[in-house]
């Protein structure tokens, strides 16, 4: 586009899956008419007789659109700018939920119905008003509105004592160190983790114990799930048009944890990330794989040796139990001497991404080998979270985006103790049998 | 008499106990698929952004400066090597050069190469960018 815009007549070439994905990027920069052909090449090709094929078949085209003269709407475009309904729709329960799953607006599992009552509680969960813009959000730059952000959180099944987790949430989307941009919609299909500290925790009930990232738990839940529907609906990430994650990331749903600060031996995590402990906070980054082992010692030596065996990334998060916390720190194992030995011998993720050891070699021919920034320890955070047992989890950000671990605080409204009273005793209660 | 009028009362009592734990919309109606929602739109406004066309075509390709931007995907360099052949064997007197983008999904006219891309932009007749994935 900026060469267009320089006075260039310009054609991009896209693998045929990322021809919609190219027009919708140029259409929300302002050019919704480039001229953009397909190109029958495998993505990241490396075979020499499909990429001459390809451009083969495809040199009329090219020839065609750099000479082709312009129609009245590639000279002067015109865009509908049609405002979005307020009340979508209305019907029973079942109607409200194929006419949102059908208009591409759900997750595909079912969703509360976000009537004015529902959106009016939910927003009960800020002082903001209402038509306030939090941000807009990327790729559509749709308005996160604190009403579209709460109908949103409805759908999903949050409380209102989840807003201001929410709020600040789309928050650390707008800091471009997180490089939402990138992540949100790229081939590797990252998903946000949000790591939650500070008192909030427990009034919302976010789980750092057992089992903290399976389903189960409604603010673990039902955050993750609305930071989904607002990526989707606010951002207008679609998925297989924008949002062009190859495999797809069930994380996408969500995958929020709370730090066992109680159960850790070292500071907390958004008190090493300069917060104060009584202060509420959301840590945010976006790994796209999930990986658990179990030391085969439980020395803090080999519970050390195990999470280096793990081969974290370019940002990585470990989670660790408090147990091995204990022991580590019993040791005299500090998060940073951890984080060094962690990342010391890590695998050379050259190697590691294209099955080769020569290092030199494969980063002069080929950009993606570029190596990722973790070679130092603030590319490494340790969370401590988790129930009894013997596991450690890493998540892994594949990738080598240049990004940073945000951290955000978690503004509270006025009526806050309020409103934990109201909903405090939103909890599983589980039969016993 | 006495007990009918004693059910008629017992059933009012229900219907209006239900009535009244009922939230809006809700009067009455006790089949969950007669029950309305009106429900709003999660989809959000966005503001209208100014839209662009594109330039001018070129008549044809012959004698003209065709530039290749092969930006940081794996392909992108062999096809573009590709095109450059094939351009250079049907238009001899053109000018076919090559420009390549080493970094990962950032534009290069937001890099430090900006003013030697712009340059080698403007030094052109034509573009073909390469490649969406």
């Amino acid at each position: 586009m900026s060469i267009e815009e320089l006075g260039t007549p310009v054609v991009l070439l896209a693998n045929p899956g990322f021809v919609r994905d190219a027009q919708s990027a140029a259409s929300n920069k302002g050019m919704p008419v480039i001229r953009i052909l397909p190109l029958n090449v495998a993505c990241e090709s490396t075979v020499p007789t499909d990429i001459e094929a390809g451009t083969a078949e495809a040199m009329p085209s090219i020839l065609e659109s750099l000479t082709k003269p312009l129609t009245a709407q590639e000279k002067s475009p015109r865009w509908s700018t049609e405002k979005p309904l307020r009340i979508a729709f209305k019907g029973n329960y079942e109607e409200v939920n194929r006419f949102l799953y059908r208009s591409g607006w759900t997750d595909g599992l079912p969703i509360v119905p976000p009537t004015e009552e529902a959106v009016a509680e939910m927003m009960t969960g800020t002082d903001l008003p209402a038509d306030h813009v939090v941000a807009k959000v990327i790729p559509r730059q749709g308005k996160a509105t604190i009403e579209k952000i709460a109908v949103n959180a409805v759908m999903a099944g949050a409380l209102p004592t989840h807003m201001p987790v929410l709020i600040a949430a789309i928050e650390s989307f707008a800091d471009h160190k997180t490089r939402f941009d990138t992540f949100e919609v790229s081939t590797g299909s990252w998903a946000p983790f949000f790591a939650i500290n500070g008192p909030i925790r427990d009034d919302i009930h976010i789980n750092y114990g057992s089992g903290a990232l399976s389903p189960g738990d409604i603010a673990n839940a039902a955050i993750g799930r609305a930071v989904g529907l607002i990526v989707r609906n606010i951002g207008g990430a679609r998925k297989g048009i924008e949002d062009m994650g190859v495999i797809g990331n069930p994380a996408k749903y969500t995958l929020v944890i709370g730090e066992n600060e109680e159960g850790s031996p070292w500071e907390p995590l958004h008190v090493e990330r300069g917060f104060q402990k009584d202060e509420n906070t959301l840590t945010v980054f976006f790994p796209n794989s999930y990986m658990q082992a179990v030391p085969t010692e439980t020395s803090a030596e080999g519970i050390a040796q195990a999470m280096q065996n793990m081969n974290p990334w370019s940002m990585s998060c470990f989670i660790v139990i408090p147990s091995h916390a204990k022991i580590l720190s019993d040791a005299g194992w500090t998060k940073e001497k951890l984080k060094e030995f962690i990342l010391k011998k890590v695998e050379s993720p050259i190697g590691a991404y294209l099955g080769r050891e020569d290092e030199d070699e494969a980063a002069s021919e080929d950009i993606l080998s570029q190596p990722p920034a973790a070679v130092d320890t603030d590319t490494l955070l340790v969370v401590v979270a988790g129930g009894p047992g013997a596991w450690t989890g890493l998540l892994r950000s594949v990738g080598g985006i240049e990004n940073d671990f945000v951290t955000k605080k978690i503004k509270l409204p006025r009526n806050w103790d309020k409103l934990v009273k109201k909903y405090k005793n939103v909890v599983p209660v589980y039969a016993g049998y | 008499m006495h007990r009918f009028c004693s059910l008629w009362v017992l059933g009012m009592s229900v219907i209006l106990v239900a009535a009244l734990q009922a939230p809006s919309g809700m009067l009455f109606a006790l089949d969950p698929s007669a029950i309305q929602y009106e429900v709003l739109s999660p989809w959000a406004e966005a503001d209208p952004i100014p839209l662009k066309g594109i330039s001018s075509r070129l008549d044809n390709l012959s004698g003209k400066k065709i530039g290749l931007f092969a930006n940081y995907k794996r392909a992108s360099l062999p096809i573009a090597a590709s095109l450059q052949k094939r351009l250079r064997s049907m238009y001899p007197d053109s000018q076919v050069s090559i420009y390549h983008s080493a970094q990962w999904n950032v534009t290069e006219i937001e890099t430090e190469n900006r003013e030697k891309f712009t340059e080698w932009a403007k030094g052109n007749d034509a573009v073909i960018l390469l490649v969406g994935d």
